[in-house]
């Protein structure tokens, strides 16, 4: 666990690296509306195939992005499995007692599948071409208008920041400890599921005692700065959307539509 | 809840909603870890009893969702229910524990923590039967997936959010529920 299992930012000079992190938050949010209102084959292929462009622009190694639905193969092959065995279709092709192969079944299946690794590389493609500090900045834009009704936006920006910031400390922290309990005589690695699972209970307390010492720590030195409140916080000044960002937005509202129209 | 300085919840919030991305990877070794153990939990409960109602509010649904855009857990397909489980769970404990005040640390901490489980369990339920998977979803499938088959994570939530309270008083980290006598 010394690096994140999927999605981690990956550095490039690409079109999609430079695109506005709110734009691209925005793009993944408009095209994973575009998976989940598709329900034909012709939908699915539309979303696979505007997909394909950002993915070629990104130039990122296909190896990673696609390293998430690899790392589920499992776990969606069961998804498949329980639907096409166990829902109740109309068209059925075969019966084994309670087990019911039909042909709804296995759509359904298909379906869930699709929409699930469809909606992971979208994800995949923002986190790897945006740095999660460009993430923690978009969305205290993209809270903004969340202000009118009273939610303390800037607040909530500093907090995700300094979470993002301290997941790396965290995980080095939670990784000694391991090893600290691995020399302890903890069975990490055991093959008992059981022994494993009692192995981890350990490490949760210390795991967050030392997490609590590193915030007191910071809001220490915070509070020793003269921090008040992120409200009073002065920033640079927001860049505009530039027009390559105006382009991905209306690439991803049109594929939206069309596929909407598909439906139709 | 415990009286901590505005800077001090903000930072203890952010240190939670980072540990809803890193405990669920380190109980990653175990297969299906995340149903059975519900790791993202226990940072959650933590931060709505020490915190408050608006911080645990915050990092139940910060957490889990910067947890799904960088590892990929949970899955976005399940990340509306488990925002809005996760979300009850932050905001009911800490205003469970901000009105109950029996002069017992440990029987203050377990009924906001039982009323929160219960709570977050009920509305995400209900958020699933009508909003979520309106029509598929039923009785039993919720007691299954709730009750059934997260029982182990139910006891460890009940087990080590308290004992986590306590060890960070014990620490110093957190000041005392109520004075100590002298």
């Amino acid at each position: 666990m010394r690096t994140l299992p999927a999605g981690q930012y990956l550095p490039g000079h690409s079109l999609l690296h430079r695109l506005d992190a709110r734009a691209k938050i925005l793009c993944a949010l408009i095209l994973m509306t575009a998976v989940i209102g598709a329900s034909s084959l012709w939908g699915y292929t539309l979303v696979l195939v505007a997909l394909l462009i950002p993915i070629l622009i990104s130039r990122l190694p296909l190896r990673p992005t696609v390293a998430a639905v690899r790392g589920m193969g499992g776990f969606l092959l069961v998804i498949l499995l329980m639907n096409a065995l166990f829902f109740k279709g109309e068209t059925v092709l075969a019966s084994w007692g309670i087990i019911q192969l039909s042909h709804e079944g296995i759509k359904q299946g298909f379906r869930i599948v699709s929409n699930v690794v469809l909606i992971l590389i979208i994800g995949n493609l923002l986190t790897m071409t945006t740095l999660p500090t460009q993430v923690a900045t978009a969305l205290e834009s993209l809270i903004k208008p969340l202000k009118l009704i009273g939610v303390p936006t800037e607040e909530v920006a500093m907090i995700i920041s300094v979470a993002i910031q301290f997941i790396p400390t965290l995980m080095e922290a939670t990784e000694l400890i391991k090893m600290a309990q691995i020399a302890r005589g903890a069975r990490f690695e055991s093959k008992k599921l059981s022994e494993r699972a009692v192995s981890f209970l350990p490490l949760v307390v210390p795991v967050f005692i030392s997490a609590f010492r590193r915030a007191e720590e910071l809001s220490l030195a915070m509070e020793a700065r003269g921090y008040r409140n992120a409200k009073n916080r002065t920033r640079r000044q927001k860049e505009p959307l530039a027009l390559h960002d105006y382009a991905a937005l209306t690439f991803s509202v049109l594929i939206c539509l069309i596929q909407f129209l598909l439906q139709r | 809840m415990s009286k901590l300085s505005a800077v001090q919840r903000s930072i203890f919030t952010a240190v939670c909603i980072g540990l809803c991305v890193v405990l669920p990877m380190a109980f990653h070794a175990i297969p299906n870890a995340g149903t059975l153990f519900s790791p993202m939990h226990i940072p959650v409960l933590l931060s709505g009893l020490i915190c408050g109602w608006s911080f645990g509010f915050l990092c139940g649904l910060a957490g889990p969702l910067l947890s799904s855009l960088l590892t990929g857990m949970p899955p976005l397909a399940y990340l509306p229910s488990m925002l809005v489980e996760l979300a009850t769970y932050g905001l009911v404990c800490g205003l469970m524990i901000n009105l109950i005040r029996t002069e017992k640390i440990y029987a203050d901490l377990y009924i906001s923590l039982v009323v929160a489980l219960l709570a977050g369990r009920i509305i995400a339920g209900v958020a699933r039967a009508l909003l979520f998977s309106p029509g598929s979803y039923s009785f039993a499938a919720w007691i299954t997936s709730y009750f059934i088959t997260s029982w182990p994570g139910l006891v460890i939530q009940l087990t080590l959010v308290p004992a986590l309270v306590s060890a960070l008083m014990k620490a110093k980290l957190i000041p005392p529920w109520y004075p100590t006598k002298a």
